[in-house]
């Protein structure tokens, strides 16, 4: 009885923790494809699907236009946001030390949320209706799975399979070869810089993804996806150090484990705990920084 | 210390009388807004118990300034999650004080202490990576803590927050400024006494080169680690300060935004450069009480776009932020070097204060 109750919480860990952990790995691919193309830790990326919130939330709410075509404003904001950024901030800082652009993108997050405070003024707590939120369609192992869920499981394996189609087209070769060696790469007629914009554009529209499926689920609040109780920046950049930073699959498989971690510290064992998910993803990315800093998924380093 | 001849320095230039006379009269000024003012003493105006409060607060965060200064600025580190160093110190001393009745200063000296042995802890760990990977392990410690630890109700005294009150002697507005100001003045002395000791000069030969620093026998991890602990140590006197001067603490301040704030006023101010970084922090606690804006009359202009003095350092901060970054990476600390060196007797030199490069370099990333 006992052993069946607790089979039945650890199922439940897996299903949950699977499915907030597509947020983490679409936040961790962002993440990646950033330190890829130009070595930068790039903390704005939850900016970049905060900003797709607040444009979806202003097109559906207050203009109420409709919401699948909002949801292709918002993404068209974020990525004008993620190529500003990379405009205005990442290429006058292109010689700059890496920790130097870490600030700068720190700074950009910060932005972002002093923006967002200022544009909604007193009311800061918001809700965006979800795209579908039926309850009762799908359950796996006992667990009710919501429509937004099952999109954003879907919507993680439409974008792996873009970026994969993309990393075997020439833009994508482009990029690898640019990350790889910038000199030599300039040097066979690929422009760096406009494979910056494009890195940067295309992370930002990951944000716009994460922002678009993570906004509905519940409560958002400036800066949601940055810090605070559905951050997901951190579980993301977690993900992606789990994956070796630098492998697109190893981010993904990042964001379910991660997902996984954070769900089995809210288990009931760790109810006496304040804050248990939080610490879990804490010492998980410590256990993996000293165990294997290379990442689960990486090669040697 | 090599000292290279400038016109500026050159042997022969001597301020006339009048000369003097101008750098004494800017200098009482100086003094007298920061020792004078605030207590109403031998001042024309009549600043009120906010105001001095706003004051201590602009102190407290150059103590903070001063302590990222010493990771950021002269061992290369960044901590994203300074704000759970600073909310640590405030919570201790609040227990100290209330909870188990000690006196103020043993409260300070408390935080101060567990400052530095969570920096001690976190850093034996965290700096086997270095770089980006740190940055990472900070910002996930104070996202930790902000959920774990401040939910600690013995600690934290639950949601209604822990009291912190005053030492006897100064439970006024205006006698805590001057707690404030003198640790202040002591974390100063602190961080002087820092660059000029054996391990003070080991980091910045490491910033110069790492390479070539570990060569010389200068143990790479030891050296940052001991910035890391004073950091620490710093950002306890300044967290219980903190809550001293807000007579209570609560979980709610010490959120990730805040640490970032942190970051950017250090910056902004000037990487090792200590003026600057206590001018910038000044001024960045100044806009986020709204009185600087008040003293400079702008709140009606900024009021009228919704601008209210809380998220104006949000707003304006990362601003100033890149554009320090991108075109005057000495920071407001370079812009004022001039001026301390004319007040020091030399001419006025307006390029005095020039650094060469982007001023956060070196950093084994």
């Amino acid at each position: 009885m006992v052993l069946g109750f607790a089979l039945q919480e650890l199922s439940n860990a897996l299903v949950i923790g699977i499915i907030t952990g597509a947020i983490y790995s679409l936040i961790a691919l962002g993440v990646v494809l950033v330190y890829k193309a130009s070595g930068v830790f790039n903390f704005a990326q939850g900016e970049f699907g905060t900003i797709a919130v607040y444009a979806l939330f202003i097109w559906t709410d207050s203009f109420g236009l409709p919401y699948f075509l909002g949801i292709i404003v918002a993404l068209a904001a974020s990525v004008a946001m993620g190529l500003l950024t990379e405009r205005l901030v990442i290429r006058p800082l292109f010689d700059a030390p890496r920790v130097t652009l870490l600030v700068a993108t720190a700074g950009v997050a910060l932005l972002a949320i002093g923006v967002e405070f200022w544009r909604s003024g007193d009311v800061q707590q918001r809700v965006l209706k979800p795209i579908s939120g039926e309850l009762t369609r799908v359950s796996v192992l006992g667990i009710k799975i919501s429509d937004q869920r099952l999109i954003t499981l879907v919507a993680l394996g439409l974008v792996a399979a873009l970026l994969v189609a993309f990393f075997r087209s020439p833009w994508g070769l482009a990029v690898l070869a640019a990350s790889q060696e910038s000199t030599a790469a300039e040097l066979v007629g690929i422009s760096v810089r406009r494979v910056s914009s494009l890195t940067w554009g295309l992370a930002a529209f990951l944000g716009g993804v994460a922002g678009v499926m993570a906004g509905p689920i519940s409560q958002f609040q400036p800066g949601f996806l940055t810090s605070g109780g559905s951050g997901a920046l951190i579980p993301g950049f977690t993900a992606a150090v789990v994956g070796g930073m630098t492998s697109l699959p190893g981010a993904v498989a990042g964001g379910l484990i991660i997902g996984v971690a954070e769900a089995l510290g809210g288990l009931s064992t760790f109810e006496a705990i304040p804050g248990a998910r939080a610490l879990s993803v804490f010492v998980f990315l410590l256990l993996v920084l000293m165990v294997r800093p290379q990442g689960l998924f990486g090669g040697k380093s | 210390m090599t000292e290279i001849l400038t016109p500026a320095l050159a042997p022969g230039f001597r301020p006339t009388t009048a000369g003097w006379a101008a750098r004494g009269a800017v200098m009482t000024l100086l003094v007298w807004a920061v020792l004078c003012y605030p207590a109403n003493f031998l001042s024309p105006f009549s600043a009120s118990g906010s105001d001095a409060n706003a004051l201590a607060e602009a102190a407290v965060f150059a103590v903070i300034g001063l302590s990222l200064n010493v990771l950021l600025g002269y061992a290369g580190q960044i901590s994203l999650g300074h704000q759970a160093f600073v909310g640590m110190g405030a919570f201790t001393s609040a227990y100290v004080v209330t909870q188990m009745g000690q006196e103020f200063y043993a409260g300070l000296v408390l935080a101060a202490v567990i400052g530095g042995l969570q920096a001690l802890l976190l850093g034996l760990v965290a700096l086997r990576v270095s770089g980006l990977y740190f940055s990472l392990i900070t910002l996930s410690y104070g996202v930790m803590a902000q959920e774990c630890l401040f939910s600690i109700k013995e600690l934290t005294g639950g949601t209604a927050g822990q009291a912190a009150p005053r030492p006897s002697g100064f439970e006024s507005d205006h006698a805590y400024y001057y707690i404030c100001l003198a640790g202040l003045a002591l974390v100063i002395y602190l961080d002087w006494r820092l660059v000029r000791s054996k391990g003070g000069r080991a980091l910045l030969a490491l910033r110069e080169n790492p390479r070539v620093a570990a060569s010389f026998g200068i143990n790479v991890r030891a050296a940052t680690l001991l910035a890391f602990v004073v950091s620490g140590v710093f950002a306890g006197i300044g967290g219980s300060l903190l809550a001293h001067r807000d007579l209570a603490v609560s979980a709610t301040p010490f959120q990730f935004r805040l640490a970032l704030v942190f970051v950017i006023m250090t910056v902004v101010g000037g990487l090792r450069n200590r003026m600057g970084v206590v001018v910038g922090s000044a001024f960045f606690s100044l806009l986020g009480s709204g009185k600087l804006l008040a003293a400079l009359h702008l709140e009606g202009a900024l009021e009228t776009i919704d601008i209210t003095p809380e998220i104006a350092p949000l707003v304006i901060g990362p601003l100033l932020l890149i554009v320090t970054l991108t075109m005057y990476p000495g920071g407001l600390g370079q812009q004022l070097t001039p001026v301390r060196e004319w007040l020091r007797g030399k001419r006025f030199d307006r390029k005095a204060g020039a650094v060469r490069e982007i001023q956060i370099t070196d950093v084994r990333a």
